[in-house]
């Protein structure tokens, strides 16, 4: 399969996803939602997969293939959290944000060959790029957890529950952007012989993971709210920077060994 | 004392840090780590441990201490490197810049002595915390103290090894013996501690690709055909274009190209291009050229041309002999990704003669010697099981946090 049929895939799993999210807001039979969209992620699934094989490499060298993953596992988060929580907002918006990421895919077309640099032919580059993908996607369900809590109705009291499903999201948000840094200078020093060399994209990630465990060191004793989302929003927004951001950075054109 | 004036104290630490680190920018210029060799560099990170430990034995007794190292510490070390890190990343890392920012060392990230300076408050910061942790055990969760372990560790060999570094430029000649490299920047001539000698050096390359350009605007077409037989085709714009004939190995000839499989033979491809809309036809040889004869295009307009790109390289590789210090010999096959270790020394494959391509007869490699190597690799790895076990733990901790 290729970028062509990409539209008629997202359309697929579009339906699948809308069906769920009708069903989660009905609120009468979360499993049946649950299962539709369950669906339609594996079709997007289906199709990455087959990518991957057309390809010959795994769809993860350019900036719209990252983009195929983050629309992935933000539809995979959103499903688990509903499943998990019954949030159905969360899912809707989770698919929301999957969809636009999928939109600018469409409406941005990329040139996808099979041609692969040898640094990247390294058994590091699939977990480095999918582990950090999922922390993106992660963070990102948080943030639209965060916003909605934050611009609540003023009846709305935020319960711990609530608060302690915004730090679970950033706790394992974070392990996994360690998880993709380590994995990152490992592979650094297989293959250019350092761990980190402070390349424009590695300090936006090192100032993203630092502003990550701000929160989560401020959440120990920090009690106001409006701190505690005013920094998870700003870590989310170092992030963006961090992932695609540094492109249209002055300071960082071609200074990066990180360009897609 | 209140939360907002233990911040206010902490936050203006840093800023004191900073300012102190702008000063020393001043007089005395970029920071240079260049006497941190060993043995000082190891003698250095221990009397820092030491320091450490010391302040924090002491900080029964001066209480005062136990605020380089509480919570306030802690959020204020924290901020700093996430504003120092946001101050670094916005501005063009460039040595040969100059100007204010160059004048205060914002343009040299790694010489520069307010990181520098904010880098080690933190990892100051961070030592103290773990003392701290492994000095009350019993109450504290494995996870974030293991954590704490392993970034203080990678931080203070980053901060006291990075000088023990040495980075050597080996260029190795078909069947010539060498040890003698040259150190990364400086250029000097550096002894190795070991002879290498190329034997063979191969590189596998993707089919080369077919492009039109135009020569008005400079323009290389996105799109492009990867030849990798006669009779494929592709539309450009309104040129419909068509392999005719192709050979992965050529050399030119009176009559265009004739398969040949020689030192210097390049891909080359007899392609026909028409256009759709004028009906306009023309057919002749493209090759990317190599380091004997040149490349060949196809003219469409008098601004459009049909070309053939240099091959990408898909996989390159160097069998080498090595005989160490000790004399023991080795063939190894070097490859990207794929370093060879001859006692503490790594050696990468590196580059090639670009020009000559598959033809090369020299192989680069960048020879590193790390003695914070084993140090460094126990600590990351301990910190990647870490990572593991921070996302099983992170549910936990939500119901702990319930109770």
């Amino acid at each position: 399969m290729s970028w062509e049929q990409l539209p008629i895939i997202s359309l697929l799993s579009v339906i699948f996803w809308l069906c769920g999210i009708f069903f989660a807001f009905k609120g009468k039979r979360p499993g049946t939602a649950v299962i539709l969209s369950a669906i339609g992620t594996a079709i997007f699934l289906v199709f990455i997969i087959s990518m991957w094989i057309s390809l010959g490499r795994p769809p993860m060298r350019t900036m719209g293939e990252t983009r195929l993953w983050y629309s992935l596992f933000l539809s995979i988060i959103g499903i688990l959290l509903y499943a998990r929580f019954k949030y159905h907002w969360l899912l809707a918006f989770s698919i929301l944000m999957a969809v636009v990421f999928i939109g600018v895919n469409i409406f941005k077309p990329e040139i996808h060959d099979r041609a692969i640099m040898p640094a990247l032919q390294s058994a590091w580059f699939v977990p480095h790029v999918i582990v950090y993908m999922m922390a993106y996607a992660l963070l990102g369900a948080n943030v639209v957890f965060v916003l909605y809590l934050w611009f609540r109705p003023k009846k709305h009291v935020i319960t711990p529950q609530e608060l302690g499903l915004c730090d679970t999201l950033i706790r394992i948000g974070w392990a996994f952007l360690t998880l993709g840094m380590v994995m990152g200078a490992l592979w650094a020093k297989q293959a250019w012989g350092d761990y980190w060399s402070w390349d424009p994209k590695e300090t936006w990630a090192a100032a993203t993971w630092f502003s990550y465990l701000l929160y989560l060191h401020l959440r120990q004793r920090v009690k106001d709210t409006d701190v505690l989302f005013a920094v998870s929003i700003f870590s989310f927004l170092l992030l963006q920077m961090c992932w695609w951001g540094i492109n249209y950075l002055p300071s960082a054109q071609g200074m990066s060994v990180h360009t897609y | 004392m209140s939360t907002s004036w233990g911040y206010k104290k902490a936050f203006g630490r840093c800023a004191c840090i900073f300012l102190a680190g702008i000063a020393l920018q001043f007089c005395l210029g970029d920071l240079n780590n260049a006497f941190l060799h060993y043995p000082w560099s190891v003698i250095a990170a221990l009397f820092f441990a030491y320091a450490l430990y010391l302040i924090y034995y002491l900080s029964d007794k001066f209480p005062g201490l136990r605020k380089l190292y509480d919570h306030y510490a802690c959020v204020s070390a924290l901020a700093a490197m996430v504003i120092m890190t946001i101050f670094f990343g916005s501005i063009a890392q460039n040595d040969e810049a100059t100007g204010f920012f160059s004048k205060i060392g914002f343009t040299r990230m790694t010489s520069s002595w307010p990181f520098n300076l904010i880098l080690l408050y933190f990892t100051a910061t961070l030592g103290l915390g773990v003392i701290n942790d492994l000095a009350h055990i019993k109450h504290k969760k494995w996870v974030p103290v293991i954590s704490h372990l392993c970034v203080f560790v990678i931080l203070t060999a980053g901060i006291f090894g990075s000088a023990d570094k040495k980075f050597i430029e080996l260029t190795a000649t078909l069947n010539k013996p060498t040890s003698t490299g040259v150190v990364e920047g400086t250029g000097e001539s550096y002894n190795l501690p070991f002879e290498m000698t190329l034997k063979k050096f191969t590189i596998e390359e993707y089919p080369p690709r077919l492009r039109v350009i135009n020569m008005q605007d400079r323009n290389t077409s996105r799109d492009f055909l990867s030849i990798e037989q006669a009779g494929l085709s592709k539309s450009f714009g309104d040129w419909d274009v068509k392999v005719d004939q192709f050979m992965l190995n050529a050399m030119p000839d009176s009559l265009g190209f004739r398969e040949l499989t020689h030192v210097g033979s390049a891909p080359a491809a007899l392609v026909t291009a028409t256009n759709r809309v004028t009906k306009q036809s023309s057919q002749g040889w493209i090759t990317s050229g190599s380091f004997i004869f040149e490349p060949e295009r196809l003219q469409l307009t008098p601004t459009e041309m049909v070309s053939m790109s240099p091959s990408i390289p898909k996989h390159y590789q160097s069998d080498v002999h090595i005989v160490d210090a000790k004399g023991k010999e080795k063939d190894l096959a070097i490859v990207v990704n794929s370093p060879a270790q001859i006692d503490s020394w790594q050696i990468y494959q590196y580059s090639y003669d670009t020009e000559r391509g598959k033809y090369s007869t020299i192989s680069i490699f960048e020879c590193i010697h790390d003695g914070w190597y084993s140090i460094v690799q126990v600590a990351l790895w301990l910190l990647l099981l870490v990572g593991v076990m921070m996302f099983f733990t992170a549910g936990r901790r939500r119901k702990e946090d319930k109770k």
